[in-house]
């Protein structure tokens, strides 16, 4: 829909992809022409490259914008659209592949200027070298599988006692979990804070960033709220990071839209961990606080027009905050599919809502489970909070549980509203329940 | 004429006169059994404004197994241009014979019929995309003896 509305805007005509149980979707109904391409399971349909491919050869399309998930940090699709003299509104497939490989991304973003998470350089082989890497990265530190992900084959070690035994499980939970027991180490931060950087790359070598967003609120690493700026981010180290990051990115030859994430220290320091390739569903809090539609920019960058044409005036003014509305109990998070018989948005000043849910809409079990995207701005962040509290009040939607109670409580906490959060705050707020 | 089943037709008024008949037609009704009343109209071609004709369509394929395209393409009739169809209407098919083409990404993709039975619709024409699970073929599957 997002997609929808700027191609509108633009006077370009689309042509919407949908699986079998999505045949009822806004983005089917407001699409110029629409293919459906496949049952409802994902791997059959979204993310079933010669269906999509063929569907943008029979509708003659002239690009084709991947949203975010499914395949929009798929390299190979974006090859082959490029070998179907399609346009893949993103990065090149070089570069969605580099960043795709954690650790080459890592390699690739130092090397460019920007610091990572100290850690060691590769995997940690034998005793010897393990006590070493110890000894220069300190206590607490992690020992991560370099095959994984999801917590597995990853230790926290927090005393020198411990730190045998933790390589030793984390190698034989990691051969266990992923066939390979290698595993490299890390600095272990308890309170962090992640924050991330909007970034827009021309096709003829300009890089922009487009300041930064906090989205340290969040539950077993899906983000439930987000906001610009942060609020721990002074103007200073934002244009000195931010400096960095677009001499990073013009080395690299970035082009389209993306996000470098980042973890922020205790004591403020700010490590790059990885950057993601695509638009990202939190883009709307960049786009109230900067004016610039970021859809429109990465379709004329895609389209071959320059940064200044493409984004028109930068300017940036208030706070904006994002709550991500799940279809989900708020309290069990157990995903609540069904019929939606209410749908009544909240509106009114500073208040936007990206949804594709109506009333008598079916949410098919098959997918995401978030439903709609509330975003408010104010002139500064108290009027923004105070703006999103009086939003999710307003927000009324039945048939189905939402997490609006939850986001109720996290925007009435004090600490939230003080700014005093980190990446645990969820499981804090939750009584340790939240896991 | 068709609803009533009606040859001939004459009808008078003062100066007017109107006298409608039916020429003799090749297809005769009586020749098989039909379930469904099928209206015999020379030359028409079940016009969609006819409520009739509509509702028998919808019944006439209602009792059809429907081969769906199972991938995204265009639509090919024939194995190539210019050559005979691989059925038309009225053909008996076998479980696993080949009905058409259809082309997604420059390959050539067989669709097979997965039913033994008569061709009574072809949905599509050569040369139309065609989406995922959009109706090609109507397939009365012979019973079982």
């Amino acid at each position: 829909m997002r997609v929808i509305c700027a191609c509108k805007e633009l006077g370009i005509s689309t042509v919407a992809v949908y699986s079998e149980a999505d045949r009822n979707s806004l983005h089917v109904r407001f699409a110029d022409e629409a293919v459906c391409i496949g049952p409802p399971r994902s791997s059959e349909s979204y993310l079933n490259i010669p269906q999509v491919i063929s569907a943008a050869e029979i509708t003659n399309v002239d690009a084709i914008h991947p949203g975010y998930g499914f395949l929009s940090e798929n390299a190979n699709f974006a090859k082959v659209c490029e070998a179907s003299e399609i346009t893949f509104i993103g990065p090149k497939p070089e570069v969605i592949e580099m960043m795709g490989e954690k650790d080459r991304a890592r390699r690739e973003i130092r090397t460019a200027g920007l610091v990572t998470v100290p850690g060691s350089a590769g995997i940690v082989e034998g005793e010897e070298q393990l006590a070493k890497e110890a000894e220069k990265i300190g206590y607490p530190l992690i020992l991560k599988a370099v095959a994984g992900g999801g917590g597995r084959g990853m230790r926290i070690v927090r005393k020198q006692n411990e730190l045998l035994n933790a390589y030793e499980t984390a190698r034989s939970e990691a051969q266990q979990a992923f066939g390979n027991p290698d595993v490299y180490a890390e600095k272990f931060i308890e309170h962090p804070r992640h924050i991330e950087f909007q970034v827009l790359g021309d096709q003829y070598g300009k890089v922009i960033h487009l300041g930064e967003r906090e989205c340290s609120i969040q539950r077993r690493h899906q983000k439930l709220v987000e906001e610009s700026p942060s609020p721990v981010l002074d103007p200073k180290r934002r244009k000195d990071l931010g400096a960095k990051i677009v001499k990073a990115l013009e080395k690299i030859g970035y082009t389209n839209a993306g996000t470098v994430e980042f973890l922020m220290d205790e004591d403020g320091s700010l490590y790059f961990i990885e950057m993601n390739t695509r638009i990202q569903v939190e883009h709307p809090v960049t786009e109230l606080v900067t004016g610039v539609d970021l859809i429109k920019a990465q379709i004329r960058i895609a389209a071959g027009e320059r940064m200044e044409d493409a984004t028109g005036e930068i300017h940036y003014s208030g706070h904006a905050i994002e709550c991500r509305i799940n279809a989900e109990d708020p309290d069990t998070f157990v995903p609540s599919a069904g019929r939606i018989t209410t749908f009544q948005a909240p509106g009114g000043t500073g208040v936007r809502v990206d949804s594709a849910a109506y009333a008598d809409a079916v949410i098919p079990p098959y997918y995401d489970s978030m439903i709609a995207k509330l975003i408010v701005k104010g002139r500064d962040r108290a009027e923004a909070i105070g703006r999103m509290k009086r939003a999710l009040e307003m927000f009324v939607i039945e048939g189905i549980k939402t997490s609006i109670p939850l986001h109720r409580r996290i925007l009435a906490d004090p600490d939230f509203a003080s700014g005093k959060f980190d990446t645990h705050f969820i499981e804090r707020l939750l009584g340790g329940n939240g896991k | 004429m068709g609803e009533h089943n009606l040859e001939e037709f004459e009808y008078s008024r003062g100066d007017l006169r109107i006298r409608l008949r039916k020429p003799a037609q090749g297809t005769a009704v009586a020749s098989r059994t039909v379930t469904a009343p099928e209206i015999i109209v020379p030359g028409a071609l079940q016009p969609a404004a006819a409520p009739t004709g509509a509702s028998v369509e919808a019944r006439a394929t209602e009792d059809l197994h429907l081969i769906k395209s199972p991938i995204v393409g265009t639509y090919y009739g024939s194995p190539s241009p210019g050559a005979e169809a691989f059925v038309k209407v009225g053909a008996h098919v076998d479980d696993g014979q080949t009905l058409c083409i259809v082309e997604a990404m420059k390959l050539m993709n067989e669709i097979d019929s997965d039913v033994s039975g008569e061709v009574m619709r072809i949905f599509a024409e050569n040369g139309q995309p065609v989406e995922y699970g959009q109706p090609l073929f109507g397939i009365r599957p012979s019973r079982k003896k």
